[in-house]
């Protein structure tokens, strides 16, 4: 059994979930059409193919580069340069990442242009590297993660005191978007190969988690800034899709392979130069180690373009029709159950999930297990989707109302809860919000709000997001509040005699 | 009577691949057995094609306890039957001596019953230690000389020279054991290979040992 055919079946399992429920409503409240169906199908064959590639080459090319880049920029012992060192990597890993520059893209035209969307991108990179920087000072100062979430959230909150409502939505949608399926595995080696070094095993465990949540206020914090001096509010136009609509079955795969191609390139783009300028100057690693990291990137590459050809061509128009046609329904209850069971599915799917359990497994030994992460991180995520499309049904709700008592009561809670939980907790919000995520659970909430009387799919659409960056912060601490119980009560492995 | 006597007991490990180890644990809990432990490590395939692309590396669980050696028998046999260690790909189980035995329940009572069976002996445990990403290199090393792979586990810390305190936190070099069984006939062969690549007999390189090994299951031939 090697690798690939490891991948392969794990990835299988995972996948598995959402075409059954997509079947069993296609055949009960929301019949598709015969062709979109035989596309989702051919999507998700696409979806299991590319993210066991994908994946296998996270494993042997993507960690590997950013292991070898953290230990490396480590050993100068100076703080300026690491400190520059990451923050360059940060502002570009960003500025390359795919998600961040849709969002631009949207932010550009519901502003009519006044927030053009280079500036945009360009200012949410460098908040992105600005916090990575800082995060990965805190794992070198080992100051408490807490602490640190703590204090950038209240400056979060002040911000937002200031910032209309519509921005709100959009930056906390901004913190989900920039942290991407490349950056997650880079930035979590990243913290993983520092951490490693640490001889205070507890402290090594604790810390190589985080890293990607505090990352990520990054873009919250300077979108928010940005709004309040430009003075922007958003106009009133509404936003138009015009989704082509595509009759044969092949032709929407086709189209996506050259754009995505494009997407995946420059995406992968920014990690391939840190490592040949690295290589050069410092790694020198032999043939062969070169030779496998090469390859890694081309699985990753390959892979992605594979998954996100099979998302866009495949889910996406299956999601929009499906919350369209159970948003009609007379039965608003069905609206809610459905998203549930749509995002509990989809984020077993989602890529940067697989590589954060793999790293959480790896760092505890297994101790944490694949599915004591992945169960509770899927009803986070349900229930998000569930809350989003409530939004949507009952208009007097607004962001806040969720963003506001869920966050104060998870960085409550990250003072009762182990450190390493609190860690892996912020990580997962970010990782929960992935490519998968963004196209088929953004396309389902366009669909509902379409089809929803006084529902604006702008404002109603931006969100769902940062409510499902939201909901792991919560689960996942839980979950460790239950362990941290357990083990108190003597040894978790043999809690079920 | 001291507590130094000598006791029959043995180490079991078993490599296995990742997700396995806890079923392990499960089927051994009803012997008497104790320091079950289970590690992350990852073994290579040896196939030209995955090498070449790069897929050769699994993820495996190495799990380590220690029985007295009629239980260790008895544990083996059990496992042998769940797992079938024969077949290619279902992992490997060998044991090697235990001098001493401390902070276990374990009874030491009914290790005077004789023993079935002969051990095999046929098979040395190579064990070296070495600095992180060096590993690889003696895979290839001892592969070159004739072993058939082996199993590589992620570890830290070193001898008193190596600490050392970057910023505020203490650094411990990470380091990589791997793990290597061979036939006693080639296990000279691989050693020297080892020694030669590696250098482990300069300072700071790295250390090599070999353990004998009592009984071994899904080595193949």
């Amino acid at each position: 059994m090697n690798l690939l055919f490891f991948k392969l079946k794990e990835v299988l399992s995972s996948v598995l979930p959402i075409i059954v429920i997509v079947i069993i409503l296609n055949f009960t409240i929301a019949p598709l059409d015969v062709s979109l169906i035989i596309r989702f199908l051919i999507g998700a064959a696409l979806i299991i193919l590319g993210l066991a590639i994908f994946l296998c080459g996270v494993d042997i090319g993507i960690s590997p580069i950013g292991n070898a880049f953290g230990s490396t920029i480590i050993k100068t012992n100076k703080l300026w340069i690491i400190a520059i060192a990451i923050f360059t990597v940060g502002f570009f890993i960003s500025i390359a990442e795919p998600s961040l520059r849709i969002l631009a893209s949207q932010v550009d035209f519901v502003t009519s242009s006044i927030i053009s969307k280079e500036s945009i991108v360009v200012i949410a990179s460098i908040g992105v590297g600005t916090t990575l920087s800082l995060g990965f000072v805190r794992i070198l100062y080992n100051i408490p993660i807490n602490k640190v979430f703590t204090i950038l959230y209240s400056i979060i909150f002040i911000l937002a005191l200031f910032t209309s409502r519509e921005f709100l939505a959009i930056s906390f949608d901004a913190s989900g978007s920039t942290t991407g399926a490349m950056t997650i595995p880079f930035i979590l080696a990243l913290a993983h190969s520092v951490s490693a070094m640490k001889s205070d095993s507890k402290a090594s465990e604790e810390d190589s988690f985080g890293l990607v949540g505090i990352a990520s206020t990054g873009a919250i914090m300077t979108v928010m800034i940005m709004s309040i001096i430009s003075k922007t509010d958003t106009s009133t136009v509404s936003l138009e899709y015009n989704d082509p609509i595509f009759t044969s079955i092949f032709s929407p795969f086709i189209q996506q392979i050259a754009p995505t191609t494009k997407e995946v390139i420059l995406a992968l783009l920014p990690i391939v130069i840190i490592f040949f300028v690295f290589q050069t100057l410092s790694f020198k690693l032999s043939r062969k180690v070169l030779r496998k990291i090469v390859m890694g990137l081309v699985f990753a590459f390959i892979g992605f373009v594979l998954f996100l050809v099979g998302v866009n061509g495949g889910f996406m128009e299956v999601g929009v029709a499906i919350g369209y046609s159970v948003a009609t329904l007379e039965n608003k209850v069905y609206l809610v159950f459905v998203g549930f069971f749509l995002g509990f599915a989809t984020v077993l799917a989602e890529p940067s999930v697989y590589v954060l359990i793999y790293q959480i497994e790896d760092v505890t030994s297994g101790y944490i297990k694949r599915k004591a992460v992945l169960i509770p991180l899927a009803i986070a995520v349900g229930s998000a989707i569930a809350l989003s499309m409530l939004r949507i049904v009952v208009p007097g709700i607004q962001l806040w109302h969720y963003l506001l008592p869920g966050y104060l009561m998870s960085l409550m809670m990250s003072y009762f809860v182990p450190k390493l939980f609190v860690g892996i907790a912020f990580d997962s919000g970010c990782v929960a919000s992935g490519p998968m995520t963004i196209t088929f659970i953004s396309a389902f909430t366009r669909g509902a709000a379409e089809a929803t009387e006084g529902a604006n799919v702008l404002v109603d659409g931006f969100g769902m997001i940062s409510i499902v960056t939201m909901a792991p912060l919560i689960a996942l601490q839980i979950l460790g509040f239950i362990f941290k119980i357990k083990s108190k009560n003597g040894g978790i492995e043999y809690s079920n005699e | 009577m001291s507590d130094f006597e000598m006791i029959e007991a043995e180490q079991i490990c078993i490599i296995v691949n990742f997700g396995l180890g806890s079923k392990l644990l499960q089927i051994v809990k009803n012997y008497d057995v104790s320091a079950e432990t289970v590690l992350l490590g990852k073994g290579t395939v040896n196939n030209r094609i995955l090498d070449f692309l790069g897929l050769s590396d699994i993820r495996k669980e190495i799990v380590l306890m220690v029985a007295n050696k009629n239980a260790a028998d008895k544990i083996l046999e059990k496992l042998n039957e769940e797992i079938d260690f024969e077949k290619p790909g279902h992992g490997i189980a060998f044991t090697t001596s235990v001098r001493l035995l401390v902070g276990t329940r374990g009874n030491q009572s009914d290790n005077l019953i004789e023993r079935r069976g002969v051990d095999d002996n046929m098979y040395d445990a190579i064990t070296v230690i070495v600095d992180m990403g060096k590993a690889e290199y003696v895979i290839d090393a001892a592969t070159n000389a004739g072993s058939k792979g082996g199993t590589i586990i992620k570890g830290r810390g070193s001898g008193i020279h190596e600490t050392s305190k970057l910023f505020s936190m203490d650094i411990e070099p990470e380091k990589e054991i791997v793990l290597i069984l061979s036939e006693k006939d080639k296990t000279e062969a691989i050693v020297s290979s080892i020694r030669k690549e590696l250098k482990i007999d300069e300072p700071g390189k790295g250390i090599l040992y070999i353990q004998n090994v009592n009984k071994a299951y899904g080595l193949l031939k």
